[in-house]
């Protein structure tokens, strides 16, 4: 099917990464995360249940796809958590199944940053901050998402490790480390991690070249089986996930 | 004892210049903006600011208006709408200390002075992180005496005072909160002194079929201020939306710091009767 949009694509590519049954945590400005969960739950994942940031809420499913995850317009949802017990259970480790995050910059093994660009005490650009970052790597795995492929975003390392992901050295041993984030989606692309947990090329978006992807990368992905082209949005799909965007927030 | 019910400037008058302030509401929604603009319009120096953990113009005002020394907060920024612009800029120049913490200490930490807990080790994760490097204040080591294993452990968090926006308050000042909780049920469990806005007072006895967990009981509120509307410009869930368009004012007016601080005193100046006037609503 044709005349879709990428981030149309992107909600696409990330609800065929979930797995039915599987319990999905998301944070500030949930409108792609909660797409892409709501059209895995009305297509192969229909047990598949979502959190939405600080609102608690659990698969709410309101008319139009929100803005924040916090907002009003979240509510009516079959139940909702509230945050301090969202928190304990990030923090138990066998609740949640996967985490979906971004950053100011993601690095090679999938570390995200929300802090700081630059030097921590004198920094370049001072981002938001972490919120539940650090609960990525208690996450059973995460999928990394970013409206912003540049070569700014994709580091070779981040300059401030918020959100862990793979590590990188033998200085790291992780011994609750579960499976790191698995998947990451782009406007150009897809990446997954090699055995060494690093980030290497997966699929590359309909139109876009390989050359196109790794300019815009900052760092060189691992080699790997790929790329192919990421399957297009088929009819079913992109129906069902119009009608959970009736507003188009996922055209603009 | 009942809660005395003030207006928000007898309210805030209970700060004390240099404590450490807690502000309620996550993102854009409840924020107590009602008591940070009274905090601003009597130029309150607030020595630690301690937010949910996210918030948007509940930080981001006091810091443009030159009123913050010390920050903890997991979050300051304002979702789809950008970054904090006074917040990212008194990060970039060293005009404001940040204690950086992340989401679950800093929930545990406020758990943990509700409880007079002294210290909470932290559970796994910020440990994979460069925040306790950075924060060595907040974060210390500790060995679990069960296992001898190590950890990061944060301080209780005690606010002196707490900032909280609530949908009632019944005559005697018991409050209801009547949306996501957040972590203000924490904030007000933690806090020396809380002062809450609410929406509306409702008859003694009204809050009487309300879930336990949803309610704060009057002895535990120092101060009630009556403030329709009071959230402007995030929002009240089932009461009033966000004002994204004042929101998005602010922050182009926040671009330019050359007299920022004057332009957020002009921007707070007017009594909130008057403010809610000129938005012209009864919310």
């Amino acid at each position: 099917m044709t005349g879709w949009s990428t981030s149309e694509l992107m909600a696409i590519v990330m609800a065929r990464a979930f797995d039915d049954g599987e319990v999905v945590v998301m944070g500030a400005v949930p409108a792609l995360p909660m797409a892409a969960c709501r059209l895995a739950r009305a297509t192969h994942a229909p047990n598949l249940e979502f959190i939405v940031g600080g609102s608690g809420t659990v698969s709410p499913e309101p008319d139009r796809l929100p803005a924040s995850s916090c907002g009003g317009d979240l509510a009516p949802a079959a139940t909702t958590l509230a945050l301090p017990d969202v928190v304990l259970l990030e923090g138990r480790g066998d609740a949640f199944d996967v985490f979906c995050a971004g950053g100011l910059q993601i690095d090679a093994h999938g570390n995200c940053n929300l802090i700081v660009v630059g030097d921590w005490e004198r920094p370049k650009l001072r981002g938001p901050g972490t919120v539940g970052l650090p609960f990525l790597p208690n996450t059973r795995r995460s999928i990394i998402y970013t409206q912003s492929h540049t070569p700014r975003t994709f580091v070779e390392k981040v300059d401030f490790v918020g959100g862990p992901g793979h590590p990188s050295g033998p200085e790291q041993a992780r011994p609750y480390r579960k499976e790191g984030p698995t998947l990451v989606v782009t406007p150009l692309a897809t990446f997954d991690f090699d055995a060494t947990g690093r980030m290497r090329l997966s699929t590359v978006h309909p139109g876009v070249t390989v050359d196109e992807v790794l300019a815009a990368t900052g760092f060189i992905p691992a080699p790997g089986p790929g790329p192919t082209v990421t399957p297009e949005p088929t009819d079913e799909e992109l129906g069902t996930l119009r009608a959970i965007d009736p507003d188009g927030v996922l055209r603009r | 004892m009942p809660a005395r019910f003030l207006d928000p400037e007898e309210a805030v008058a209970l700060v004390e210049p240099g404590s450490t302030v807690a502000v309620g509401g996550m993102q854009l929604t409840a924020a107590p903006m009602t008591l940070v603009r009274g905090l601003i319009r009597r130029r309150v120096r607030i020595g630690r600011l301690v937010t949910s953990p996210s918030a948007s113009l509940q930080a981001e005002l006091p810091i443009a208006a030159g009123l913050v020394d010390e920050i903890v907060s997991p979050y300051v920024g304002f979702e789809h709408l950008g970054l904090a612009p006074a917040f990212r800029r008194a990060a970039e120049t060293g005009t404001l200390r940040i204690l950086e913490i992340d989401e679950g200490s800093l929930t545990h930490a406020l758990h943990a002075g509700a409880g007079g807990i002294p210290f909470v080790p932290c559970p796994p994760g910020v440990d994979l992180t460069d925040i306790p490097r950075v924060d060595p204040e907040l974060f210390r080591r500790v060995v679990d005496p069960f296992t001898g294993s190590e950890h990061w452990a944060v301080p209780a968090i005690r606010p002196d005072t707490t900032l909280l926006a609530g949908a009632v308050a019944d005559e005697r000042g018991n409050v209801a909160l009547d949306r996501f909780p957040f972590t203000d049920r924490e904030m007000a469990l933690a806090a020396r002194r809380l002062i809450v806005e609410v929406e509306e007072v409702v008859p003694a006895g009204a809050l009487a079929d309300r879930a336990p967990g949803t309610t704060l009981p009057s002895f535990l509120v120092d101060a009630v201020v009556v403030a329709p509307g009071g959230c402007h410009p995030t929002e009240y869930p089932e009461r009033y939306g966000r004002d994204e368009a004042a929101i998005v004012d602010y922050l182009q007016l926040a671009k330019d710091p050359a007299g920022l601080e004057d332009r957020v005193a002009e921007l707070v100046a007017e009594s909130e009767d008057a403010y809610r006037a000129r938005r012209g609503g009864t919310s």
